[in-house]
């Protein structure tokens, strides 16, 4: 009967080792897969400034890392331009340019608008910025993909926009979550 | 289950009595899935529970006296492998074990330069056994032992952890077990993350030897603590000091070295079960081992051993760290065959884990960094749960270890291992891509996986003059491959060691010389714009170490030691890349680095009066050339997501000075009063400031209650300690967001005692730490900037061994 212990035993080690097989050596050490596009990467930043009353041109500017974080610098970070006592509509568009068709990350936001918000805060610039759209809580709570920018006299300064990542603890306020977008742009009315 | 034994047989006798019941218990159990081999394992465990005999009070005692010369040898140690309880002979030679039944037991006698005399005793009341051990100092047996024992004797500073202090660590993790040694401490990222650290240094430049073979995981993250399951060792030992001729290069600080129980080699079953439960974070840890030894095929044993661990949320004093619920499943298979001339072992261990990681310490960059510091509590708090969410770390580890060894007639031995390790890290991010197509695939945004093997082959060899000594080489080959975020490449390692050790003993002096020479080939795979690119790093480096230790007296032994070791530059420092979200800095590595090299100078001395006083103090000073550390630079790295403090890997010549100390002191034989001190003093000699990110000095006060042993409960004792952390005030000027944290205290308290159901041994322990539930946050903690640290913990353990 000991002998029965020992088998089971030995047939129990035998089971184990055999159902816990060493994993498989990776054999792709020499050469790796091409850089995945697996992982969502934000390269651009884009806000198109309408003029709500037609009367000046459209105007653009942009933020451009197109390699995303790090590798090389950011190749383009505009300073916005616009025009004294004016009400723009502005359009916020966010994209990866690492994805091959290029992907609109701003279109995603939008599906997730509750569990977003961007802060647009001017400094020393004679401007109000007001956001336009709302997500879909009861009662709505602002998302900030589309604005209203009223300039007022001639003057430089900096507009300041974060957009904050707040899953599932949306309340309207800043605190909660983390910083997704964080970019300071230089502003010149004119 | 089973009713207790009664009888005056060997051990191995008793299982056929038993063997209707356990077949029953195995069968009923026999369709069950392989995970439940483990409670299958608990299970026959149990079934053992309770063999014994009523009357458990004889003692066995005796001398020892040398064969020839027939003086009394001191230090001889006796152990009874029934009961696992051992002795020492004092400097008459004499010994005393209590605690023991009528019946026959196995007793063995060990001492160094002696053969192991293991002999079957039949106790019948008090009974007295002499030894009279041969001295075979030409022989092979001090090398048996110095090899198999693993721990040698160096001339470093060392601690060993084994025992009831062992026990009382049962159920934390290494790095946490390993914090009350003097001069060792703790870095954490929260609560369930803990990587040692040695006289202020850590991950690349400890090595950790899991069952003799060289943790190669993925060591380079402060995040990423060392995968191994503490219960696996019934040995702990930290060597303080470069080990690098040893052990191979890294080993710059020093070696931990996590050791199991020799195979059994006396015929029968033997197990131990532990149970471990928290009160904070309500977990509980389950782990069992079980062994045998043959009868009828005496040279082979094997051992199973499994652990489970399971926590929930943690919570500080004031709230509930969120997400920092942690689990783990752990197992290892050993089986070994041993001859007087040969023998043969194979090992197999898995560590699986899922560390949740603290919410709030998820950031997006550095204005939410301050922010989260500004605050007092963290604003994500949440509650109990046992969940682990995003962010969250699975890591896999498996090793599997061959070893074979010869005696070369009477040279000595030869000894060839054979390891293979393989290990997966995933990290989850906080947040899932948005574009949901991706989400779905629930991927991990960074994984590594390194596999590993190496080849050691050493050859020690017999005392010839008055000299022992080992020679020995080593081979290494390692790939890794990462998938998602790019933070450090591809790549390929070969390494290649060949050392030797000579030892000289005469009386009271013994002196030891080693030397080292190491080759290092590194090749990197990389995408540089769209091309891969595979620039060779090759490195090679000598180094040496000198030691004595002297032995004054019965009192007073001093070692010294000077040794030489190097690093080469690990692969993040070369080619790291990207952000850390914990820190919200932005690391970039140096292509250019040169390996660092340092000079580490230990020496310590130990009283032991055999009396009221037993006092051991080391002091060291170890100077680096190219010291490799991250420094910041300016301007930040400005990305989309707002700009991060950009740090670059940097070479400077750096110098650590410090002293461990440790002092017992019995007030009355019952009564022990212990104090321990660990003090640094780190500098970076290049720009003339401090060292950042280095242990304050710590204190601790223990004073232990030993009760004499009643009838069935021995090893009484409870002890209560006080723990003084300082402010770490040496910290360069503005290298940091937030000043570290004020100076803290804890109280801690731990009580134990051993039961005996007949034969049978239970250990019960409790301890509390943080016991007045202290708000305080470590400077070693890199989570300090978030929260506050664990609150009041309550640990309850069992320890059943047959």
């Amino acid at each position: 009967m000991k002998t029965t212990i020992q088998h089971i035993a030995f047939i129990a080690l035998l089971v184990i080792s055999v159902f816990t097989g060493c994993k498989k050596d990776k054999d792709e050490v020499v050469i790796p897969p091409p850089p995945a596009n697996e992982s969502e990467v934000m390269t651009t930043f884009k806000l198109t400034f309408t003029d709500s009353a037609g009367a000046v041109p459209i105007a653009n500017a942009q933020f451009r890392d197109p390699d995303g974080d790090g590798g090389n610098t950011a190749i383009q970070f505009d300073t916005i331009k616009l025009f004294a006592n004016k009400t723009y509509i502005v359009n916020t568009l966010i994209l990866d340019e690492t994805q091959n068709p290029v992907d609109t990350i701003s279109k995603e936001i939008q599906e997730e608008a509750n569990d977003h918000l961007f802060f647009y805060t001017p400094a020393t610039i004679n401007a109000t910025i007001t956001i336009l759209d709302q997500d879909t809580h009861i009662p709505s709570l602002p998302l900030g993909l589309q604005t209203k920018w009223k300039t007022m006299t001639a003057s430089d300064g900096t507009v300041h926009i974060v957009l904050r990542h707040q899953p599932g603890i949306k309340d309207g306020t800043y605190a909660p979550g983390e910083t997704d977008i964080d970019l300071t742009f230089q502003v010149k009315i004119e | 289950m089973v009713r207790y034994f009664r009888g005056h047989q060997p051990y191995s006798n008793l299982f056929p009595l038993y063997c209707v019941e356990i077949n029953q218990t195995i069968l009923s159990y026999s369709s069950c899935k392989m995970k439940k081999a483990f409670f299958l394992l608990i299970v026959i465990i149990f079934s053992f529970a309770g063999i014994g005999d009523a009357q458990c009070t004889y003692t066995i005692s005796g001398k020892v006296t040398d064969n020839h010369d027939h003086l009394p040898l001191e230090y001889a140690e006796i152990y009874v492998h029934e009961i696992k309880t051992g002795a020492l002979t004092d400097s008459l030679g004499n010994y005393t074990i209590g605690g023991l039944c009528n019946g026959n037991y196995t007793l063995q006698c060990r001492h160094l330069g002696c053969e192991d005399i293991t002999l079957l005793v039949t106790v019948n009341g008090n009974t007295i056994q002499n030894f009279y051990p041969e001295h075979h100092l030409h022989e092979l047996s001090l090398i048996d032992i110095v090899a198999e024992r693993g721990t040698e004797k160096t001339t470093q500073s060392s601690y060993e952890m084994r025992g009831k202090e062992l026990d009382e660590t049962r159920g934390s993790s290494l790095g946490e077990a390993l914090k009350n040694v003097t001069g060792v401490a703790a870095m954490q990222t929260g609560s369930g993350i803990s990587k040692p650290v040695i006289h202020g240094l850590h991950s690349n430049r400890i090595l950790i030897l899991n069952n003799g073979i060289r943790q190669e995981g993925q060591q380079w993250g402060s995040e990423h603590a060392p995968e191994i399951d503490p219960f696996i060792a019934n040995n702990l030992t930290v060597l303080k000091g470069a080990n690098s001729v040893r052990y191979g290069s890294d080993a710059i600080a020093g070696v931990i070295l996590v050791e199991p129980g020799k195979l059994r080699d006396s015929a029968g079953i033997g197990g131990e079960l532990n149970l471990v439960g928290n009160s904070n974070g309500r977990g509980g840890a389950v782990s069992g081992m079980l062994e045998q030894n043959f009868k009828k095929i005496s040279p082979l044993s094997w051992r199973l051993q499994g652990t489970l661990k399971k926590s929930g949320t943690v919570a500080a004093p004031r709230y509930y760290l969120k997400n920092t619920g942690l689990e783990e499943y752990n197992f290892s298979a050993a089986a070994g065959w041993k001859k007087k001339n040969y023998g043969a072992e194979i090992f197999y261990s898995q560590f699986n884990t899922n560390i949740g990681i603290l919410s709030a310490a998820h950031i997006g960059n550095v204005t939410d960094l301050l922010n989260a510091i500004a605050r007092t509590e963290p604003l994500e708090k949440g509650e109990f749960t046992y969940d682990i969410k995003r962010p969250y770390q699975h890591i896999e580890h498996e090793l599997f270890k061959a070893k074979a060894y010869m005696f070369t007639g009477d040279a000595g031995k030869l000894s060839v291992v054979y390891a293979r390790q393989y290990n997966l890290r995933n990290e989850y991010d906080k947040h899932q891509p948005l574009n949901d197509s991706l989400a779905g695939l629930n991927r991990p945004e960074l994984q590594f996986e390194i596999t590993s093997h190496s080849v050691d082959m050493l050859w020690e060899h017999s005392t010839v003059k008055r000299f022992t000594g080992t020679i020995g080489v080593s081979g290494m080959t390692q790939g890794n491959t990462y998938e998602g975020r790019y933070f450090i490449p591809n790549y390929r390692i070969y390494t290649g060691g060949v050392y030797g050790i000579e030892r000289w003993t005469k009386n009271k002096l013994q002196l030891e010389a080693g030397v080292r020479y190491d080759y290092r080939h590194l090749q990197v795979f990389k995408y540089e714009n769209n091309i891969i690119v595979s620039p060779v790093y090759e490195y090679q480096n000598t180094s040496g170490t000198v030691g004595a230790i002297y032995r004054f007296n019965k009192n007073i032994t001093s070692n010294i030691n000077i040794g030489t070791a190097w690093r080469a530059p690990a692969v993040n420092e070369l080619y790291s890349d990207g952000i850390h979200h914990g820190t919200a800095t932005y690391e970039i590595g140096n292509r250019e680095l040169k390996p660092e090299k340092a000079v580490n100078s230990i020496a310590s001395i130990q009283y032991n009066n055999h009396d009221k006083w037993i006092v051991e103090m080391s002091a060291y000073y170890n100077t680096f050339r190219n010291f490799i550390y991250l420094q910041p630079v300016l301007p930040p790295t400005v990305t989309i997501h707002g700009s991060f403090p950009t740090l670059h890997y940097t070479q400077v010549n750096a110098r650590f000075m410090g002293i461990d100390a440790q002092v017992n002191y019995y007030i009355i034989p019952q009564l022990m009063l212990t104090g321990k001190a660990s003090v640094l003093r780190a500098y970076n000699k290049t720009i003339d400031d401090y060292l950042i990110q280095m242990p304050p000095d710590r204190f601790q006060g223990e004073l232990t209650y030993n009760f004499k042993s009643i009838k069935k409960l021995k090893d009484s004792y409870v002890s209560i300690a006080g723990i003084v952390v300082n402010k770490q005030f040496r910290v360069p000027a503005n290298s940091d967001y937030a000043v570290p944290p004020p100076a803290y205290t804890l109280l801690n308290l731990e009580a134990g005692t051993t039961f005996y159901f007949k034969k049978q041994p239970l250990t019960v322990g409790i301890g509390g730490t943080n016991l007045l539930n202290t708000v305080y946050r470590d400077y070693m903690n890199r989570f300090r900037y978030y929260a506050d640290e664990m609150g009041r913990n309550i640990t309850l353990r069992l320890k059943v061994s047959i």
